[in-house]
């Protein structure tokens, strides 16, 4: 006979409590998009719908132009990965592997524009942008984000992992700075670089208040500003805002569900060793 | 340009950024085709000297000659070396043969793949490692690695190759055995090494010449047994040798070498040996433990504290003036723990001090 282990037990049963308090908003989202519009608003409130309403994603295709919105959120979020990640690579192996003058003074600075937060500068940003005449272009809404310090010290700090002596051999071997980076630096940091390339991605997809200052027109609408539009415009057709929600979410979800393995071993860091 | 200076460093100097003078005005030279040993404690210089001739760091002062040719401005890249790192550093995303055929691939002396591969292969099988190509570096044991670090040193075929403590992340056997085929790979390849190592049984073992630093300075630049047999100072004389030298705090006096114990007659040692003429004072005598040995007629009574077992010999501990000091002696002989004896040195064979570390016996 096994004895059954109570702390053990009590420890599950309190995971379980907390993974279906977080995972309940999501899961009622889904089902939610899937009700007709009394169920989603009856009390007591109903969980699982009798009839399956796919008829509500049609209606909201119908009612605003959500493949323009995807397709604009997913040309930005693209743009925003590739080029921070290209410039946070170079950063990072610059002030890892690069001796210059005043390459302290340099860190300093970046290090303390890092802890200025992003809504300070939000309106600073916006008039740029306005005079530059960029409002309504995928360049005023791509811009302030094609340079990350956060990302290039989360990659200084991968980078640093790297003994400073595979720079060494590879500089005595006869390789350049950038042959160095592509063949080395960029394949033993591939953990590293996917993190940064995944969080840019997500954070891209699911910026909200920067496009909303930069774009008024409907056609260079995100999905997130798109999704509160449609709030409003569907007016008290909560089933419909929660299947706009769910199509706003669902890509990122799979992209969780397809990187999961990788996600956290970027975030736990250990694939450096051996 | 004369053989005899194929690398040549002329009054190197490094102070570190923090203040610390790592080289103080060092000069050496090396002969075409030696293997050299760079020999010294831990912090000591010597990782300091390789890393400005790779040209991966740059001297305060002084000048580095390559076959007659300054480098000190030239690139590491540019100056036909090869580095073995202490810890190997393969590039580990790549298969054997991509990390020894990565000179070859990149940079100025880009060849083509094919070319590249049967280069690599050559090395690959002068250093035994043909059959691993296909292996990951960390699939590999130490010695493996060590031999990968040594082939990708020299496909790129140096002029000088240069080696930072290569053999210490091995274990004691595999050292040995590594140390004999890192001597005879260089030699068949005839390249100009500089094996940087603070253990001085290797140095002894594979080097050519020895240089012997502390410091940041040259202690002594000479032939393996010379730093036996005439130490340049008080240094060298403790350094090298195990076990380690016994020193005698004594004082000449009357004509006489005087210890606690013991006292010899200056007109007893061999004048020739006096590198000048001494005055009256303190001085420290130093004789290796095998030079000092049980003999019925000795002038140094003592009384053996402890005896230890190393292979073939053993080594007798007594305490003299307070301090131990070791005498070698034969395995077999009939010398118990609490044993009181006499012991007798061989008068040519003991070396003086002043009390700065002159050697003037």
């Amino acid at each position: 006979m096994k004895r059954i282990r109570w702390g053990v037990v009590l420890g599950y049963i309190i995971l379980v409590i907390f993974a279906i308090i977080t995972v309940f908003p999501f899961i009622y989202m889904i089902l939610g998009g899937l009700m007709s519009f009394q169920e989603t608003t009856s009390i007591p409130p109903t969980i699982i719908p009798k009839h399956f309403e796919w008829g509500n994603y049609a209606k909201v295709f119908a009612q605003a132009p959500f493949a323009r919105y995807f397709f604009n959120t997913f040309v930005t979020a693209s743009i925003t990965t590739i080029v921070s990640l290209f410039n946070s690579l170079l950063g990072a192996f610059a002030m890892v592997n690069l001796q210059f003058k005043g390459k302290r003074f340099i860190q300093i600075i970046l290090l303390s524009l890092l802890m200025v937060p992003g809504e300070v500068i939000i309106f600073t940003n916006y008039n740029t942008i306005a005079r530059m005449g960029l409002l309504n272009t995928y360049i005023g809404l791509v811009l302030p984000f094609l340079t990350s310090i956060f990302y290039m010290y989360y990659l200084q700090s991968y980078f640093g992992s790297i003994s400073s002596t595979i720079y060494k051999a590879a500089m005595i071997d006869g390789a350049s700075d950038w042959e160095y980076i592509w063949k080395i630096l960029v394949p033993m940091s591939k953990g590293g670089l996917f993190t940064v390339g995944l969080l840019s991605f997500i954070s891209g997809w699911n910026s909200f208040l920067w496009p909303l200052l930069v774009t008024n027109e409907d056609s260079m609408r995100l999905l997130n500003n798109g999704l509160s539009a449609f709030a409003s415009d569907a007016g008290s057709e909560t089933q419909l805002q929660l299947a706009a929600a769910t199509l706003t979410v669902l890509p990122i979800l799979i992209l969780y569900l397809i990187f999961r393995k990788q996600i956290i071993r970027g975030v736990v860091r250990n694939d450096l060793k051996g | 340009m004369g053989n005899d200076k194929f690398v040549e460093v002329k009054n190197l100097k490094k102070v570190y950024n923090n203040g610390h003078e790592a080289i103080k005005d060092v000069s050496f030279s090396v002969k075409k085709g030696d293997l050299v040993c760079l020999l010294g404690p831990s912090g000591c210089g010597k990782t300091t000297i390789l890393n400005i001739l790779a040209g991966l760091l740059s001297p305060t002062s002084g000048d580095i000659l390559f076959d007659g040719k300054s480098v000190v401005k030239t690139a590491p890249k540019d100056r036909h070396i090869g580095y073995v790192f202490q810890n190997y550093s393969l590039y580990p995303h790549m298969s054997v043969l991509q990390n020894v055929m990565f000179p070859l691939v990149v940079g100025k002396n880009k060849k083509p793949k094919a070319e590249a591969k049967k280069i690599a292969e050559k090395y690959m099988k002068l250093a035994q490692i043909s059959d691993l190509a296909d292996q990951r570096p960390h699939n590999l044991s130490g010695g493996q690695q060590q031999r990968v670090a040594i082939a990708r040193a020299l496909v790129g075929e140096p002029k000088i190759l240069l080696m930072d403590e290569p053999l210490s992340n091995l274990d004691a056997r595999l050292r040995l055995k590594i140390r004999e085929e890192i001597r005879s790979l260089v030699k068949e390849v005839g390249i100009t090494t500089l094996f940087v190592t603070h253990d001085q049984e290797e140095a002894l073992s594979i080097g050519d010449k020895i240089i012997l630093f502390n410091d940041g300075v040259i202690q002594q630049d000479d032939l393996g047994q010379n730093f036996y047999l005439k130490p340049n100072n008080y240094f060298v004389a403790n350094f090298v040798g195990n076990p380690v030298i016994d020193n005698f705090k004594v004082k000449k006096d009357d004509g006489k070498i005087k210890a606690k114990d013991f006292e010899i007659n200056v007109d007893d040692l061999d004048q020739d040996r006096f590198k000048r003429e001494i005055p009256d004072g303190d001085y420290i005598l130093s004789v290796r433990p095998e030079n000092i040995l049980p003999d019925e007629n000795g002038g140094l009574p003592v009384h053996v504290d402890d005896i230890e077992l190393i292979g073939r010999e053993r080594i007798l501990k007594f305490e003299h003036d307070g301090k131990q000091a070791r005498s070698l002696v034969d395995l077999e002989a009939p010398i118990k723990v609490g044993d009181d004896i006499k012991l007798k040195m061989r008068l040519d064979r003991i070396f003086l001090f002043t009390p700065d570390g002159e050697r003037v016996y």
